[in-house]
């Protein structure tokens, strides 16, 4: 009875304190996108008035659609579109190739062990430890060598290289604990190297494909470093654009544009994270083996 | 030529070796048990068999066929696992099927094949599903059933039913038992569960430490144990095991057993007796089974019976039968006694040895004393 009391009045206490420091940080956490959020759709003047925490009085599309195809980026005034596309065209090669090939390793590292196969894997993960800025300048050389310098593709295999310890990391890890009686079983019945990597393994693996993409995608699309050093002009990603479209405006500064160009840049992570989520499927594997 | 012939195979990992050399034959039709403990070798046995395992030394002839360096797919061998091992992404159709898909067999009669295996599993409605919404004896059955529709030459089974609980158990391995008798295959069986072995095998092969202890029919394995382990590994409760020595009284072969009092029990030697004879004076280790020392109402008398009066310790009803333990040779003895027969603790009784079913072992060597 006693032990029952106390439980219910900390939820009127300590709880309740708990939940409104919560809510404060929930507030300053957020403030900054109903800022971005409000002043996207302001107009110029409105903007100017100074009320920066009050919601648009004349609501406008117009910064959105300014900021898609209109607003000048260096001497082009075609909004960022275009380099919203170059971030896709980078993003999506450089996700699947880089999961495919951290798949592999995973597989090769866990079902297909060979002498010195630890080794390998602490070589693969020693990558995850090397910081950008070391590489820029032997990548610079690479690309040049490679003739890909200033080019989406160039960037695509930037991200794949860097990613690859990353995803062998996640999918060595997963596999580690994927039972190898299935293997064997699958083995047996008369699966090659590719069949039971396409059949068995792959279509177990959806938790881990979806924590890969999820972590590829945000690191390659939210990439600054590598984009501004190894892309220029047409073909730089949507991250450079926006800092060229904030720094390269001439006279009065359009918030209300870069604010929608900030938000263009920062929506597709978002649907990354709400649809992705949603096929987080947890318990995929029961069923395959007692436990 | 035997079909499948275990011609001296080790397995070493690196400097450890952990078979040491097994030789065994099998008939077709067979239905071989290896039983063991745990780490004795035989699931390494069984995975060498399948080509999982690589064979370090030694031949495996299969059909007269040396498989050595065949890949387990190309051995026309089926296994069941013991976690059963179910393709988690697939249906049971598909789990069931991969096999005959892998080796391109048309989609029509891989269907019919299924079909076929699922009724006679009984499995049937059951195709559909993923293995994540099957029960313990459902997917047991449709592990099984991927063994059974490629129709391989041989059937592997590994620890197959430990996974189950007590009672779908028995069951299981009834029906394991009825397969085989109806589709007369060739089955080698892993289990370290020795009521399995003795109701499954046609052949017994009891394993420890990575040698291959004795092979038989599970009756003589039972009956005429050829060393002190596998007298006490098989058979619930174990063989009652107790010192003696071999003595000779009136002219014939005696082993004299020490009551718990200083009183001594002479029970007369009636099997291998020439080979004890050569012990005479010396101590061995006698073994008889539980069921060999009844009240003397239930005792067979087309044995040799001796009667003998004991103490009582301890009487364990188990409803089918009334266990009594007693004390002789340093060590409790059980007797299976028939159930409701008026014995009392710490009251002397009357107990009937079968001395025809008593066994004896070298003690040094723990290996048993017959003449060869």
């Amino acid at each position: 009875m006693s032990s029952a009391m106390p439980g219910r009045r900390s939820l009127s206490g300590a709880r309740v304190m708990l939940y409104a420091v919560l809510c404060v940080f929930a507030v300053i956490y957020l403030t900054p996108l109903y800022v971005m959020l409000t002043t996207s759709f302001k107009s110029l003047e409105e903007i100017h008035q100074g009320n920066m925490l009050a919601l648009p009085e004349q609501w406008t599309v117009t910064p959105w659609l300014d900021a898609w195809s209109g607003a000048c980026i260096g001497l082009e005034c075609n909004g960022v579109h275009g380099y919203f596309f170059n971030s896709i065209s980078i993003v999506v090669p450089a996700v699947l190739i880089s999961g495919l090939l951290g798949a592999f390793n995973g597989y090769v590292l866990t079902k297909w062990r060979f002498r010195g196969h630890k080794i390998v894997f602490g070589l693969i993960l020693f990558s995850c430890f090397i910081p950008f800025q070391i590489v820029l300048l032997p990548m610079a050389r690479v690309l040049g060598i490679l003739q890909v310098a200033n080019s989406t593709t160039g960037l695509v295999l930037v991200h794949v290289v860097y990613g690859i310890g990353f995803t062998t990391l996640f999918f060595r890890n997963f596999y580690e604990s994927f039972p190898n009686e299935l293997v064997r079983a699958a083995q047996l019945d008369g699966a090659g190297f590719f069949t039971l990597f396409f059949r068995i393994l792959l279509p177990s693996s959806i938790p881990i494909i979806v924590v890969t993409v999820i972590w590829q995608f945000t690191n390659v699309w939210n990439d600054f470093l590598f984009g501004v050093s190894f892309s220029s002009g047409d073909s730089a990603p949507i991250t450079v654009a926006l800092n060229n479209l904030v720094n390269s405006s001439t006279g009065v500064k359009a918030y209300n544009v870069n604010m929608a160009a900030a938000m263009i840049a920062a929506v597709p992570t978002l649907i990354v994270y709400v649809l992705a989520g949603k096929y987080f499927l947890r318990g995929l594997m029961s069923g395959s083996v007692k436990g | 030529m035997s079909f499948l012939h275990i011609n001296n195979i080790k397995k070493r990992f690196g400097d450890t070796t952990v078979l040491k050399g097994i030789d065994i034959a099998i008939e077709k039709g067979d239905f071989l048990v290896l039983v063991g403990p745990s780490g004795c070798g035989k699931s390494t046995l069984l995975n060498m068999i399948a080509g999982l395992d690589s064979i370090s030394e030694g031949e495996l002839l299969l059909n007269g066929e040396r498989i050595n360096e065949l890949h387990p797919a190309r051995r026309d061998i089926a296994m069941v696992f013991q976690s059963y091992a179910l393709y988690p992404s697939m249906t049971v159709a598909g789990n069931i099927g991969f096999g005959l898909e892998m080796r391109k067999v048309p989609k029509a009669q891989r269907r019919e094949a299924i079909q076929k295996v699922a009724r006679m599993l009984q499995i049937e409605s059951l195709l559909d599903r993923k293995p994540g919404q099957l029960s313990g004896g459902q997917r047991q059955r449709v592990a099984m059933g991927r063994a059974l529709v490629r129709d391989p030459q041989l059937f592997l089974f590994d620890e197959p039913l430990s996974n189950l609980d007590a009672k779908l158990r028995v069951d299981m391995r009834t029906e394991i038992k009825q397969l085989h008798q109806r589709l007369n295959t060739t089955i080698v069986y892993v289990t370290h569960d020795q009521i399995e072995a003795m109701t499954l095998a046609t052949r017994i092969a009891v394993m420890r430490a990575g040698e291959l202890q004795q092979l038989g029919t599970p009756q003589e394995v039972y009956d005429d144990p050829s060393n002190l382990f596998v007298a006490g590994f098989m058979g619930s409760p174990s063989m009652n095991l107790l010192r003696a020595d071999i003595v000779r009284h009136e002219g014939v072969l005696h082993a004299r057993v020490r009551k718990r009092n200083e009183d001594v029990l002479m029970l007369p030697i009636e099997r291998d007796a020439e080979a004890l004879a050569g012990w005479e004076g010396r101590e061995v280790i006698l073994g008889i089974r539980p069921e060999a020392i009844t009240d003397p109402a239930s005792a067979h008398h087309d044995g040799r019976i001796f009667e003998a009066e004991l103490e009582v310790e301890l009487v364990e009803p188990t409803g089918a039968d009334m266990y009594v333990v007693t004390h002789l040779g340093g060590r409790e003895i059980n007797a299976r006694m028939r159930p409701g027969t008026d014995i009392s603790a710490g009251t002397p009784t009357r107990f009937a040895f079968d001395v025809s079913r008593m066994v004896a072992f070298d003690p040094d060597s723990e290996a048993r004393i017959r003449h060869t």
